[in-house]
């Protein structure tokens, strides 16, 4: 889609995407014309409270506001169970803007009584209960990673409003004080306005999981409303919300603190109300400055560097520093730096932080959430702040920083709890994030292995096979399921079907005086202890083996086909042998046979014996695919103990690849710790014919012993080189796709892609957490436009800056032209590998 | 063995016909032909058991090679019209607790669009 001039200019600002300009756009709007009017109305409610009722009686108004609160939010949640949310919205906004009229008029008597009080009260009301109507409405719009990306310039709109307001009540509130409310009364009118075409806005583009601004079905169930016991009761119950009650509950009480002190400060040095509104206005406006520029110009980069959890302690670190200073030098300058640190950072990074870890939570549960942490939990929180500093009326009033003092140190023990808690909350909201992301698939080895005995399965089919090929197999085959406690009544009956049918043997005439013995029917009448044992006993003998020696020197003597069932009961006799048995040496030559049948029966002699002369001969069974699988399984049997063969081979450049291929594979079936690190030492040689199979190796191998360590640097490389070829497939393919005559050519370089899209995504599993990485990758591949977005967000808590920024690229929801547009960029400032 | 392949709904067919034995393969085993069908990016694959008489250790190992392949890729490798005879077997060594397996090959093809 190409950019319309909007979105280039709002590209200087934001990182936006095509199709997300106007609706971004009507949102900061609608914030800059709630907070406008709240740049007016807040100066002078703080200019009207102190100068009738002075700032010694402000913790009254904190906690007289928590609980009026309570009963605000007890209604308004009522109100929400019933109406719809355009509705219940622009209702607010009209209640808001008659009140603000209303108020306007109460001010204008002689006697104001505890109208300043109402006052205050009703401005609280006005800015908590529209801007998580804001905020939630933004939840609907965008998704979480759209949130993440736009919440900076939606903010620096409410704070541009902020700004605005403050200075027009700076210049005129020294001259019309009180007009100041009709000036916020229109402007309010017009966010009526704005608020219903966003309504309008959102029904026209109806929601389609294609398209990004839009609400998908799950997001629309989340509009479910709620009673306030529910939604207190779905915080209770979330231990994530719980955790982030707190870190709102202890943010608030740090903030009455430091709105206490600043305007105890400043209650200290004027007396007039003109000169109040004038000062707050010029103040608020000065302070709302810096969020500003933060969140336009810092916020995006802040937290796509540094990552939540940094940012979430910076706002607590900075206070702890202001606050440690002004208990140690009660000064002014300190207490207006703490005040304009708090402004700062908590209108910029501290509010859009704690709107983002809203993102792990279901849609459903967040507007429950909101409505309790957001509307009533702040507020709650200056309550409690307001009641410790209750305490401070009854001290006596000079010197007036004793006050300042005392209130800094125990905001200190506050803000340590608070980072503890913001440690806490960021550490739970990686883990929420995983919770959001199911497994879709396990490695198939994987599954194979825990539900099935591949061993026992391909025994069953041998045994019933061999019923008619030869009675001797098939009686070696019972022998074998009686031996390992396999031979359950399902399977009698099930091989005992036709087994009139055997045919006779040249082994089983060998010992043709015991074949019933050998061959025993399958019913309840055969002793199975006793026929292992005598079975065991017989073969241990002296004479057998003499016996059996000239019997096989016979059978391998003869070259012809006709041998061949002689051959394989030969084969799995040997492995039904003692490992020093003589005739052990034998079943090298068996396992050369052409024959892939008696290999066959060759090469599962040879893992039951596990005699260190046979390896070679295993090895060189991966070639053939007839017996490539019995080799593997084989040689996997030897264990750690064959590792360093293994590895001559792996490393032997003379070797035909297709070999060396298997050998990585059958490494990774012995997952030790050697393993991996011979692995990861020819995976460093970059040849790149073994490059898919080394990796894959090395993923199995993690996927199932995840406290193995892969060298971090050789991967590290190999990701950054990979990400580099999906780079240039990724380009070739767009060019190619622009070309109607090379079809074919763009489906090969698809293919290209998701096989290096997978290896990225193993190399990353290698290092980091596999089962977080695969949870993402898995997420990403199959799983709704959501589950990616919470796919993405986990890569954002888990991978370091440099890997990120050059995988993001390939992941995010982008248009593939702005994907190559961003991948040609990074190839230029790519580390030459 | 004979394997015939053809394409419906996104899934890739795969009938066979005889027995699936080490001793029957001649130039290509199923494994392969499946790890083909993967590498050109199918991830859906159906193996028409119908005229399926019988398999040995060899075929297991081969259904069982091509199941792993295609799930770790993220597909979904399933078994159709399998005979009575071979189902028990399947039973009884559990190769059903791994692979999916259908009487009729339109429900098999309508369990892969389920899982979509």
């Amino acid at each position: 889609m190409a950019k319309n001039l909007l979105n280039r200019f709002l590209s200087r600002f934001v990182e936006i995407k095509p199709g997300e300009e106007v609706i971004a756009s009507l949102l900061f709007l609608y914030f800059f014309l709630i907070m406008f009017p709240y740049g007016i109305i807040k100066p002078v409610r703080d200019a009207r409270y102190l100068i009738e009722l002075e700032s010694i009686k402000l913790p009254f108004a904190y906690l007289s506001t928590a609980i009026i609160m309570g009963f605000v939010i007890h209604f308004y949640s009522k109100l929400q169970v019933g109406v719809k949310r355009r509705v219940l919205i622009i209702s607010s906004l009209i209640f808001f803007t008659v009140t603000c009229f209303l108020s306007r008029q109460l001010f204008m008597r002689e006697e104001l009584g505890l109208i300043p009080l109402g006052f205050w009260i009703w401005a609280n009301i006005f800015v908590v209960v529209l801007v998580t109507q804001f905020w939630i409405l933004v939840n609907d719009v965008f998704n979480p990673r759209e949130v993440k990306r736009l919440i900076g310039f939606f903010g620096s709109g409410g704070l541009l409003g902020g700004i605005l307001g403050g200075v027009l009540t700076g210049y005129l509130g020294r001259d019309i004080p009180d007009e100041l409310l009709l000036i916020a009364g229109g402007i309010l009118i017009i966010g009526i306005f704005v608020a219903n075409y966003i309504f309008i806005w959102q029904r026209k583009n109806k929601p389609t999981t294609d398209n990004p601004n839009s609400l998908n079905k799950e997001r629309t169930k989340g509009q479910a409303k709620a009673g306030f016991i529910d939604c207190f009761n779905t915080v209770r119950k979330n231990y994530y919300l719980r955790l982030l009650a707190v870190v709102v509950t202890l943010t608030f009480i740090v903030a009455t603190f430091i709105d206490y002190q600043s305007k105890t400060v400043i209650d200290m040095s004027v007396k007039r109300i003109d000169e109040y509104t004038y000062i707050f206005g010029f103040f608020h406006a000065g302070l709302y400055v810096v969020p500003f520029l933060i969140s336009i110009f810092m916020t995006s980069n802040l937290i796509k560097s540094y990552g939540i959890r940094i940012v979430l302690l910076l706002f607590p670190l900075i206070l702890f520093l202001c606050f440690g200073g002004i208990a140690f030098w009660p000064i002014i300058p300190f207490a207006l730096a703490i005040k304009a640190s708090d402004k700062s950072l908590s209108f910029s990074l501290n509010q859009y932080v704690r709107e983002l870890l809203y993102i792990p939570v279901s849609p459903e549960v967040k507007y429950k959430a909101k409505v309790f942490i957001d509307m009533f939990l702040n507020r709650f929180a200056k309550g409690i702040g307001a009641l410790m500093l209750l305490a401070f009326i009854f001290l006596p009033p000079d010197p007036w920083q004793n006050r300042v003092q005392i209130v800094s140190i125990i905001a200190v023990v506050f803000i340590v709890a608070w980072v503890f808690a913001n440690l806490k909350v960021s550490k739970e909201y990686t883990n929420t994030v995983k919770q959001k992301l199911e497994v879709k698939w396990d490695r198939g080895d994987k599954v194979v292995a825990e539900k099935m005995d591949v061993d026992y399965t391909k025994l069953v089919f041998d045994t019933i096979e061999s019923r008619d090929r030869s009675s001797v197999l098939y009686a070696m085959h019972l022998y074998d399921l009686i031996k390992q406690d396999k031979l359950t009544p399902e399977v009698r009956k099930l091989i005992s079907y036709k087994a009139d049918e055997r045919k006779v043997s040249s082994l089983g005439g060998l010992f043709e005086s015991g074949e019933t013995t050998l061959v025993p029917e399958t019913d309840d009448m055969l002793d199975e202890g006793v026929l292992e044992k005598e079975v065991q006993e017989i073969m241990s003998l002296d004479v057998y083996q003499e016996v059996m020696k000239g019997y096989v020197d016979k059978v391998l003597i003869d070259k012809t086909d006709e041998t061949e069932t002689s051959k394989m009961e030969v084969a799995k006799a040997i492995g039904l042998m003692e490992s020093e048995s003589p005739l052990a040496q034998r079943l090298e030559e068996l396992l050369e046979d052409e024959s892939p049948e008696v290999s066959k029966y060759a090469i599962e002699s040879a893992a039951r014996l596990k005699r260190r002369e046979h390896v070679p001969g295993l090895i060189y069974k991966l070639h053939n695919p007839l017996t490539r699988e019995d080799a593997s399984a084989a040689l996997e049997k030897y264990g750690e103990r064959i590792v360093g063969t293994l590895s001559d081979y792996l490393g032997d450049y003379d070797e035909d690849v297709g070999l060396r291929q298997e050998v990585a594979s059958v490494l990774a079936r012995i997952p030790i710790q050697d393993s991996a690190d011979l692995l990861a030492w020819e995976l460093a040689e970059d040849n790149e014919d073994m490059e898919n199979e080394l990796i894959d190796a090395l993923d199995r191998i993690r996927s199932g012993e995840p406290d193995i360590q892969v060298q971090e640097e050789v991967i590290k490389t190999k990701i950054l080189k990979e990400i580099k070829r999906y780079y240039q497939v990724l380009i070739k393919f767009y060019d190619a796709k622009s070309k109607v005559k090379k079809p074919k050519m763009s489906e090969k370089l698809s293919e290209d892609m998701a096989a290096s899209m997978m290896n990225i995504f193993k190399l990353l599993g290698l290092i980091y957490s596999h089962e977080d990485i695969f949870k993402a990758y898995q997420n990403i591949r199959t799983a709704t436009k959501d589950s990616i977005d919470y796919a993405v967000e986990l890569l954002d808590n888990i991978l370091p800056k440099e890997i990120r920024d050059a995988v993001f690229p390939l992941i995010e929801d982008l248009p593939l032209e702005e994907r190559v547009k961003r991948c040609r960029i990074l190839m230029k400032a790519f580390p030459k590998i | 063995m004979e394997i015939n392949t053809r394409e419906k709904t996104d899934v890739i067919i795969f009938d066979i016909e005889g027995e699936i034995r080490r001793s029957d393969i001649t130039d290509i085993t199923l494994h392969q032909l499946v790890k083909d069908q993967l590498d050109a990016g199918k991830r859906n694959i159906l193996l028409n058991f119908q005229n399926v008489d019988f398999i040995d250790s060899f075929g297991v190992g081969e259904i069982l090679a091509s199941y792993i392949s295609t799930h770790n890729l993220g597909g979904k490798l399933k078994i159709a019209k399998i005979s009575k005879k071979l189902y028990l077997v399947f039973q009884v060594t559990m190769l059903t607790k791994v692979l999916e397996i259908f009487d009729e090959e339109e429900i098999a093809l309508d369990s892969f669009n389920k899982d979509q």
